[in-house]
């Protein structure tokens, strides 16, 4: 059964998880001010939960599923070496982690 | 950031943190609000005194009306009220007796307006002693505790009402 769930990709490369990461913590943080003001108003903290519980599930459906915004630039991975011995598949490894702490 | 799984839990956790943040901004928007109610009477109606089954101390009956305008206390971080009516005065062999004769919790959303009439104290009125016969002065106050949407006491207050006992004998059976 999980196995249905692994084969759906789901992946973002990072300009896309950063642009998601933002994205959430924006709208969260948007209807987080707009719940404590309308809140403050009518002087009930229900409302404020209710708001902020509707921001959280537009985050979820903006950016949890992987849509093809965040996918807008993907890594270019070297061309694969032939695996002729140990050293030589190093180099792609170095490149690869290079890439990363970027 | 790459599964849903992980992206699903920073964004939970994020929204916990800014829940927390504006629960703690609703309870500094009015932890340190003065509360004040009018309180229009508490008025004594007949009290009788004999003396108990023990020690033989003053037990005393009273029975009061109570009307109170609680709307200005409830704001949007007042979850429950507790409110106590006690009864203080003064006896020879104690300089301060305070003694809680009834109480009351009112949920946000009852209606705020207390209008009670001839109420009965829910709790015995013992005194340590036989300090209720002949008390010329038994002050009844009516406190209340805030209690907040945050798990502590936001405030508390009273109003205190001055009222000069009959002079009372004891009955014996």
């Amino acid at each position: 059964m999980l196995s249905i769930f692994k084969s759906i990709p789901t992946h973002m490369d990072y300009k896309g998880q950063k642009l998601a990461e933002q994205i959430f913590q924006g709208i969260i943080l948007f209807s987080a001010v707009i719940g404590f003001i309308y809140g403050l108003i009518i002087q009930q903290f229900g409302w404020t939960v209710y708001i902020v519980l509707g921001g959280f599930t537009v985050a979820c459906v903006l950016t949890l599923p992987p849509w093809p915004m965040y996918r807008k630039t993907p890594l270019s991975w070297q061309p694969a070496l032939p695996e002729t011995s140990g050293e030589t598949s190093q180099k792609p490894q170095e490149s690869l982690k290079k890439k990363k702490h970027k | 950031m790459n599964t849903v799984l992980s992206r699903a839990n920073s964004l939970f956790a994020f929204s916990l943190s800014v829940m927390a943040a504006l629960t703690f901004g609703c309870f500094i928007t009015t932890a340190f609000k003065d509360r004040r109610v009018p309180v229009s009477k508490v008025m004594l109606k007949n009290v009788d005194d004999f003396t108990g089954p023990r020690e033989r101390s003053d037990l005393g009956f009273i029975t009061f009306d109570l009307s109170a305008d609680l709307q200005p206390i409830f704001d949007w971080n007042v979850k429950q009220l507790f409110l106590y009516l006690s009864a203080e005065y003064a006896t020879k062999s104690n300089a301060l007796n305070q003694v809680v004769l009834w109480d009351k919790i009112v949920l946000r959303g009852e209606n705020p307006k207390l209008n009670l009439r001839d109420m009965k104290s829910k709790y015995f009125f013992f005194d340590d002693g036989n300090g209720l016969r002949a008390n010329k002065n038994i002050t009844l106050t009516l406190s209340w505790n805030v209690v907040g949407i945050l798990p502590l006491v936001v405030g508390s207050g009273q109003v205190s009402l001055p009222f000069p006992d009959m002079y009372e004998t004891t009955k014996s059976y």
